[in-house]
């Protein structure tokens, strides 16, 4: 079960690495910048999953040896995770725009006006 | 209850130094957008407010040097006291060892001095107030990074310094290519980014904690297939932060187009924090740089970033992207220098950063002076400065004595160790292949010289085109940022023995010595301390000399065949004006009278490397994703060289 958790979030890191590098349109870059970072979500939520583990909220006193909870430190890494990968397509976004205005285009083939 | 007494405990200054900065981009951000009327400082106090921030920071730092460098004590400092339970890590750590240290200090110092140069820089912009704000938030997110002691809290900071330093690049909107630098710098350094928190994630999933010292003290003996993918994906996101080969392109546009206070920091600040990261992962957390297959992969990448960036340079006519590729060259120096595993090795590396960082910023702010003042960074329109702006000549000057590698600057001593360092490991192992590091820092360092002839051929004498008569010498709160790092280049330079006493030797030591580091943070380490010997053949042994001058000559044979060779070729026409006309560094048109312009000085030396130049020139194509691919295949190689090898 958690196997293919991980699979997914790898084949979703790979596909968000495949858009990036095929894909000529800036908006679509973006976006595979988005898949790359759900990927990496779901590979933190599946690190800490426990099979029928409980949500890892207790009140002081509730704790004890016998409770069994899901690890909650990937999940705070994962908000953590989300927040960034939010600002990235905002801030990305931002700049593509910026970019369509001062270049007419969105074709990364046409935005290159530094090389070499 | 707060405790003054317990306030100034010198233990809370890494947290301080790190929190002024932030708190000072807050302050910044929450006193409004509105600039002030003042015409030299647009920012009004907010520009203060940015200074006493980095001001602040470097005084919490410097104040650290005694009991940290002299001491040799290790700062482990638990975020809110809570640390260890049950064996293990709770809490969000500081460590702060002489390493995190000596680049902190680093950091801060380059941060500082930007921040002068900076008032006075800005004036023709608008948004100042926000510059700062990122400003702020670079600086803290760098600090952070070099003194965090958890590997998620470093992504986090990876992120932050990530996102200011787009968007700084971009700041300067109508900048040709800002923007299109700043986009294909946040995809990759985004793909970076992903690539350090899968590599963080798989750690934590194999052996539960985020704590740096945890983990090196785990990690080492229980290398299974998941932590070698861990490692090269760590590695490789920490690469593309420190824009060694194949991250350069990146580094390249965004220097040109960032703000000179800003390529600085790109340059002097970022690049360390990538290196800084390598050095965590292949000494602490890893501890592979025992192993021959991991010394290679260092000291290989570092060559080649050394040779290619240099080459790359050479090929520019923009001020600032030349400084740029130059910039990426030298931290092949320092990649390749920490890659050689010895004591000596790592101090002269280490060294040659805190060098890079000082004669690279003096550069970019020449850079920046030149267009603050003439509004180009177009080698081909510039010229004949020097009479204009005599300071900042001078300046220039040092700057470019220095990275050349020209005594008594500081370039020099650090090059010559790292000469000394990979020859000693050479004989040491009875491995020829770090002798041809040697060399390939020899010809590298030469052709670093042949730039910057150019650069000043071009830039400063020459003649002084009609449009920049009335051009006149820059204010003095940026010649006084410039002045602050000419004086330490050279002060380097001149004491380099007690430079490294202080300094490097304890961040080598530190290096070494990953069981104090362990224990430092509570865990158990059986690492034994390790015997460190820093003894180079001393740097005016006349044997030395000898020895350096026979690479030099090799070098020069290189650099002479590869000419000769075309040539022959060449000559082999009658017509005599065609032979002379493609000799190296004397070519040109005999008959012709010519202002030999200085982005033609090597043109007969471009001529004989044209196929070379030409592919390099087409491989860089500013497409985005093929510098995407690149770091794709990069990845793909880190991880299958892991695999195989460890």
């Amino acid at each position: 079960m958690i196997l293919y958790n991980y699979i997914c979030a790898f084949f979703l890191i790979v596909l968000g690495f495949y858009t990036i590098v095929t894909k000529y349109n800036l908006v679509k870059t973006v976006i595979g910048m988005s898949v790359m970072d759900y990927g990496v979500n779901l590979l933190i939520i599946s690190v800490g999953y426990t099979p029928g583990g409980t949500a890892p909220v207790f009140t002081a006193g509730e704790l004890t040896q016998a409770s069994y909870f899901v690890d909650p430190i990937p999940q705070a890494l994962t908000l953590t995770s989300i927040v960034i990968g939010a600002c990235v397509t905002a801030m990305s976004m931002s700049l593509v725009m910026r970019l369509h205005e001062s270049y007419g285009t969105l074709d990364t083939r046409e935005i290159r006006r530094l090389r070499g | 209850m707060i405790n003054l007494n317990n306030m100034v405990d010198y233990h809370h200054f890494p947290i301080y130094s790190i929190m002024v900065l932030f708190l000072g981009a807050f302050l910044i951000a929450a006193t409004g957008g509105k600039e002030s009327k003042n015409p030299r400082n647009p920012a009004g106090f907010r520009a203060w407010i940015a200074l006493i921030a980095t001001g602040l920071s470097l005084f919490f730092l410097g104040s650290l040097v005694k009991p940290v460098m002299m001491d040799g004590e290790v700062i482990a400092y638990w975020m809110g006291s809570r640390g260890i339970a049950g064996g293990y890590a709770i809490g969000i750590a500081l460590e702060v060892d002489a390493l995190s240290l000596f680049f902190a200090l680093l950091i801060s110092t380059a941060v500082f001095v930007s921040a002068i140069y900076s008032i006075r820089y800005m004036v023709h912009d608008d948004c100042v107030p926000q510059y700062y704000v990122l400003y702020c938030l670079l600086a803290g997110g760098v600090l952070g990074l070099v003194l965090s002691g958890d590997i998620f809290n470093m992504f986090v900071m990876v992120e932050i310094l990530t996102f200011a330093a787009v968007a700084l690049t971009a700041f300067r909107t109508k900048v040709y290519g800002a923007l299109e630098a700043a986009f294909k710098y946040l995809v990759v350094g985004c793909m970076g980014s992903t690539a350090i928190l899968t590599g963080v994630i798989m750690l934590y999933a194999q052996y539960h904690t985020l704590n740096l010292a945890q983990l090196a003290s785990l990690i080492p003996g229980s290398m299974n297939n998941a932590t070698k993918l861990a490692f090269a994906f760590l590695y490789i996101g920490f690469s593309t932060k420190a824009f060694i080969v194949p991250f350069h392109p990146l580094a390249a546009d965004a220097h040109g187009a960032a703000p000179a206070s800003i390529s600085v920091l790109i340059s002097g600040v970022l690049t360390k924090s990538g290196i800084y990261g390598i050095i965590r992962l292949t000494y602490f957390l890893f501890q592979t740089m025992n192993l021959g297959a991991s010394q290679f992969m260092l000291v290989f990448i570092g060559s080649v970033s050394m040779f290619v960036c240099v080459t790359m340079a050479l090929a520019q006519h923009d001020f600032k992207r030349l400084l740029a590729y130059h910039s990426i060259s030298q931290i092949g120096y320092v990649l390749a220098a920490v890659g050689l595993s010895t004591s000596l090795g790592v101090s002269a590396g280490l060294y040659h950063a805190m060098n890079h960082t000082l004669f690279k910023g003096l550069l970019f702010l020449a850079a920046g002076a030149v267009l603050h003042e003439t509004g180009t960074t177009d080698l081909g329109k510039l010229g004949g400065l020097s009479k204009k702006m005599p300071h900042t000549t001078v300046l220039f000057l040092i700057g470019a004595f220095s990275i050349s590698g020209v005594p008594p600057f500081n370039g020099f001593a650090s090059k010559w160790m790292i000469y000394q360092a990979a020859y000693q490991k050479a004989v040491e192992s009875n491995n020829i292949g770090f002798l041809a590091v040697t060399i390939v820092a020899l010809v590298t360092s030469t052709l670093t010289l042949a730039s910057f002839v150019k650069v000043s051929q071009s830039v400063f004498f020459g003649q002084l085109p009609k449009e920049y008569e009335n051009v006149k010498e820059v204010p003095f709160g940026m010649r006084l940022a410039m002045g602050i790092l000419a004086v330490l280049c050279i002060l380097t330079g001149i004491f380099p023995n007690t430079v490294t006493g202080i300094l490097t030797q304890p961040a080598a030591k530190a290096v070494a010595d990953v069981g104090e580091y362990i224990t430092a943070m509570g865990f158990k380490s059986n690492l034994p301390v390790p015997e460190l010997n820093f003894a180079q053949v001393g740097v005016w042994e006349p044997i030395n000399w000898l020895l350096i001058l026979c690479c030099a000559l090799l070098a020069l044979t290189v650099v002479a065949v590869a000419g000769k060779y075309d040539r022959v070729s060449e000559s082999e026409s009658e017509n005599e004006a065609v032979e002379t006309k493609y000799q190296l560094f004397y070519g040109g048109e005999k008959n012709v009278y010519s202002q030999v312009g200085g982005g033609d000085l090597f043109w007969g030396f471009k001529h004989n490397w044209r196929h070379y130049f030409s592919f390099m020139h087409d491989l860089h194509s500013g497409v985005v994703n093929d510098y995407a691919l690149w770091a794709v295949v990069a990845l793909a190689l880190a991880i299958v060289y892991m695999m195989i090898v460890f």
